[in-house]
């Protein structure tokens, strides 16, 4: 196990309450898969991905345990996570432009990882950026070095950001959203980077997304979170073949417009993701599920294993197989 | 006759400094009939969003006619759009940016109605409530702000404002890519359902190819400023005969065919489109891996292929595609390669 | 990404420092002076009373008395609405003036804003103490002529501060969506563009007080503003200057008054800054 989740919980002080976003989650993950961990706005996925690295925002606080190799990670010192986060733990996000220096060239941005953890000198540095420039697959490389973020097309600052997180060869990879700002045909081409570098390298995935492709195309195990808790956990292709929570089962038919008749109503689940200052009693999900009785409005359904998944609903969908059928009938 | 029709429509930005200029459209037809759905898929850089725009009159093309209901209304201004708008009325990505933050969801919906004068006196009230309902939201407290509510349910918010003044045709500029998937599923169905009760013709433009080819009739498929394909839906996804069709649907396949690993998509190279750097010949040329000589030196038209309304502007299509369209159909439902 | 508008309400930001209550308490005593003066001031601001010339401070007279034996105290509390009073209007009337200019040239776009924003420059480029002695000679040395020549100083700033967020707040979403429903360019200014340049002003009107302050007081020093026997603050500085050496109180308590006022106008003006959304 490379990461170990226990009871995290992250949340903010409001002015009369605190407001809880992540709910004491515990999870793990193996080295040298890719885990991904999906959920819609509020889901606290982000804040879950981002605080393995450390990085979630200094107004919230933070309990439980966070073990990276064996060491606990949680509120290290500042010192400590800038050493970690880079040359073991890479990270990527959603938006390049937004996390790249735009007064710096690309490939500075590069070499100054390098050079901060020591792993290069200065002049060989850039020597180093262009390589990683050229592993990413871009073309060009000493062109897009010299280049700065703006001066690139989204495609290619993904690329870079990527090549950015792995420079200094982390066993980790965190990528929050990393394809959910691109074109269609440029976040095929993303993924397969992504696995390319990770079989390449020997990576452990972490991947962050609301988008169930992703998941179907890249993805071991899943964690499938709901309003700061954990819905469902196991194999991924079990969960595909058989979603067993229906906030699962619900994304699943989201995601397959495409098989469901043209113009037919599309089997949508109702309401809207709850704030965080209106969450529902027991299970959160309860006001919008289609299965939900009596006891999921007082209790709040613990995760117990469920056949070959773990899941934290007190009536889960029963396997038969649900997989999305090519004459285009939803899951129910 | 068409409700809207764009008729060889080209928009030019200039841009300072000596640099060259941006052709973000370059001569795009589209006709959008009565009760009908039109779908403009392309990704970044292609131009559907300026197209958008000029459908909209909120820019005015460079070339072209802009005609609603038959009437040239190219050059009509503010004044003289009036009416117009009346019938034609729109719905932006963002749903929180598109709506004032300091207006009272009651303001926002009743601001269609000052701005053409319908005066509804003690009526208004009601009217707002019954739009309300349409979209779902009946109980909602007209007097809060769009801060306090979530991306979907303003989107819906966004709707009813556009259905106000009971327009004959909305222009969707990617209504769904800023919601959250479970509730562009909802959006996706509110859209037919309004359709199917009053008959409102779409045009709507995303990225997304998945709901497009659920919504639309007919699709045009838009590459760096230009329609490259069009066609009724069913033909479009079942058999796409522009190569940059065929990448973009094999680039976006269904659930069960990515769970297939190992099967292979068409990989796009090169640079990705630049609207002020508009190569030679066809468009997609540089990018296309079945690219001959005539691609590079010659720009081929929209033309009829086949029966049925389909049109393709490839020197190669269809002899040269139809078989790989198939291919990519077949490949992106089942996942077979 | 996926647009959620339910997030968790008033997040508590950074904890209240002191010096904003301070700045408040600062602001309370300027109106009372501005205001009461009479009800606050122990003693007749413009009596002579050569007999009690230049002692100082004490019980009696907190901030001593000045060459003609007047409380220097009084004389600062009275002075406020002339000092102050004269700052606050030059601004008021400057951004008044500015924001329609800037409204107006960035909602009319193309060569009249390019015309007007000319003419903007030109006054920009104008040396506010040439302009205020040109404008002293002309109409005389006087309060009235030190206000008229910085509010001609002071409009252009505010002109190009909100061409800008016109320039900028057209472009965004919820107008064009305003566009897209057929509202005319009026309401679209007045109801989705002013609301949010607003915010901006004020927190430039709450600073520029400050300045103003600064401004006038010092253009009185200089001889050009208010006249005796007037308790302008600037003007109390200036009659200070033979007793430097002798006198402290009277030109120390006139400063420190100018000098907190502008602070505390500056430290406002950062509150209401950092409260702005986003």
């Amino acid at each position: 196990m490379i990461v170990s989740v226990r009871d995290l919980t992250i949340g903010f002080r409001g002015d009369d309450r605190d407001l809880v976003a992540v709910d004491r989650i515990s999870f793990d993950v193996e080295e040298g898969e890719t885990f991904v961990i999906i959920g819609e706005s509020g889901s606290g996925k982000s804040l879950t991905g981002m605080s393995i690295a450390g990085l979630q925002p200094r107004i919230a606080f933070v309990s439980g345990s966070i073990l990276f190799k064996n060491r606990e990670a949680l509120n290290q010192p500042d010192a400590e996570l800038r050493r970690i986060r880079g040359a073991e733990i890479g990270l990527i996000y959603q938006d390049p432009l937004g996390s790249l220096n735009p007064v710096w060239p690309v490939g500075n941005q590069i070499a100054e990882t390098l050079t901060a953890h020591g792993l290069a000198r200065p002049a060989a540095a850039m020597e180093r950026a262009i390589e990683m420039l050229d592993r990413v697959h871009i073309p060009d490389p000493a062109r897009v070095a010299a280049a700065y973020p703006h001066e690139i097309s989204g495609g290619m600052r993904q690329r870079a950001m990527i090549a950015m997180a792995l420079a200094a060869s982390p066993s980790l990879l965190i990528a929050d959203e990393p394809t959910t700002a691109l074109d269609v045909t440029i976040k095929a081409q993303i993924l397969e980077l992504l696995a390319e570098v990770k079989r390449e390298m020997s990576l452990t995935v972490i991947l962050i997304t609301h988008d169930m492709g992703v998941v179907a195309e890249i993805a071991d195990r899943i964690l499938v979170m709901y309003a700061g808790r954990i819905a469902e956990i196991g194999s991924a292709d079990e969960i595909m073949l058989h979603p067993s929570h229906p906030y699962t089962a619900a994304l699943m038919t989201s995601a397959m417009i495409s098989e469901t008749p043209a113009k037919q109503e599309l089997n949508a689940i109702v309401g809207g993701i709850p704030g965080l200052d209106a969450l529902p009693s027991g299970c959160r999900f309860h006001p919008r599920c289609p299965r939900a009785k009596a006891d999921c409005v007082t209790a709040e359904p613990r995760r117990r294993e469920f056949g070959a998944v773990e899941v934290a609903c007190f009536h889960p969908i029963v396997a038969e197989a649900v997989a999305p059928a090519r004459t285009g009938r939803g899951a129910s | 006759m068409a409700l809207l029709e764009l008729d060889n429509v080209a928009k030019v930005f200039a841009q300072r400094s000596g640099k060259s200029e941006v052709h973000a459209v370059a001569g795009v037809s589209l006709q959008v009939g009565k009760g009908e759905t039109i779908g403009l898929v392309g990704e970044s850089g292609c131009g559907k969003s300026t197209l958008a725009r000029i459908a909209l009159k909120l820019i005015d093309p460079t070339s072209g006619r802009v005609r609603f209901d038959g009437l040239d209304i190219s050059d009509f201004s503010g004044r003289r759009m009036l009416p117009v708008r009346r019938r034609l009325q729109a719905i932006f990505q963002d749903p929180l940016a598109s709506l004032n933050a300091r207006m009272t969801i009651e303001e926002i919906l009743r601001e269609p109605f000052d701005a053409h004068r319908v005066r509804l006196g003690p009526q208004l009230g009601a009217r707002i409530r019954e739009l309300l309902g349409f979209v779902g939201l009946e109980n909602v407290d007209i007097r809060k702000l769009p801060g306090q509510f979530s991306g979907g349910q303003l989107q819906r918010i966004a709707i009813a404002r556009a259905l106000g003044l009971e327009p004959e045709i909305i222009v969707a500029d990617e209504p769904t890519s800023a919601l959250d998937p479970s509730i562009q599923a909802q959006i996706v169905n509110l859209l037919l359902e309004i359709q199917r009760r009053r008959g409102i013709s779409y045009l709507i433009i995303s990225h997304d190819l998945d709901v497009i080819g659920h919504v639309a009739d007919r699709i045009a498929v838009m590459y760096l400023g230009v329609i490259i394909e069009e066609g009724p839906t069913a033909g479009i996804i079942g058999q796409p005969l522009h190569p940059y069709t065929q990448a973009l649907l094999s680039a976006a396949p269904t659930l069960a065919a990515r769970r297939r690993r190992g099967w292979r998509r068409i990989v796009l190279t090169g640079d990705p489109p630049n609207p002020a750097d508009v190569p030679p010949g066809c468009r997609f040329h540089p990018r296309c891996q079945l690219a001959e000589n005539i691609c590079r030196t010659i720009r081929p038209p929209l033309r009829p292929v086949g029966g049925g309304g389909r049109m393709v502007a490839c020197h190669l299509a269809p002899d040269q595609t139809e078989a790989r369209g198939v291919a990519v159909a077949r490949a992106r439902r089942s996942g077979s390669a | 990404m996926s647009v959620s508008a339910a997030s968790p309400r008033r997040l508590k930001a950074q904890p209240v420092g002191v010096l904003l209550p301070l700045a408040l308490v600062v602001l309370a005593i300027l109106v009372a002076f501005t205001l009461v003066p009479g009800l606050i001031a122990p003693h007749n601001p413009i009596a002579l009373a050569m007999s009690d010339r230049l002692k100082p401070p004490s019980l009696l007279h907190p901030f001593g008395t000045d060459e003609g034996g007047r409380d220097v105290f009084s004389r600062v509390v009275f002075g406020a609405r002339y000092s102050l009073g004269v700052a606050i209007a030059i601004v008021f009337v400057s951004a008044l003036f500015g924001v329609l200019y800037g409204a107006l040239s960035g909602m009319a776009g193309g060569r009249l804003d390019n015309l007007m924003m000319r003419i903007v420059d030109l006054f920009f480029g104008f040396p506010a103490l040439v302009l205020a002695l040109a404008i002293a000679a002309s109409m005389g040395r006087g309060l009235g002529s030190v206000a008229l020549s910085l509010s001609l100083i002071w409009w252009p700033g505010y002109a190009r501060l909100v061409r800008g967020e016109v320039l900028r707040l057209r472009e965004r979403p919820h107008v064009e969506a305003a566009r897209a429903l057929g509202v005319s360019r009026f309401v679209i200014l007045l109801r989705h563009i002013i609301p949010f340049v607003v915010q901006e002003v004020n927190v430039r009107i709450t600073t520029d007080i400050g300045y103003a302050l600064v401004a006038v007081t010092a253009l009185s020093f200089l001889g050009l503003g208010a006249n005796s026997p007037t308790p302008e603050w600037g003007l109390l500085i200036r009659d200070s200057r033979p007793y430097f050496g002798s006198a402290w109180w009277y030109l120390v308590f006139p400063g420190a008054m100018i000098m907190m006022t502008a602070t505390a106008s500056s430290i406002i003006g950062d509150a209401l800054a950092s409260r702005r959304p986003g």
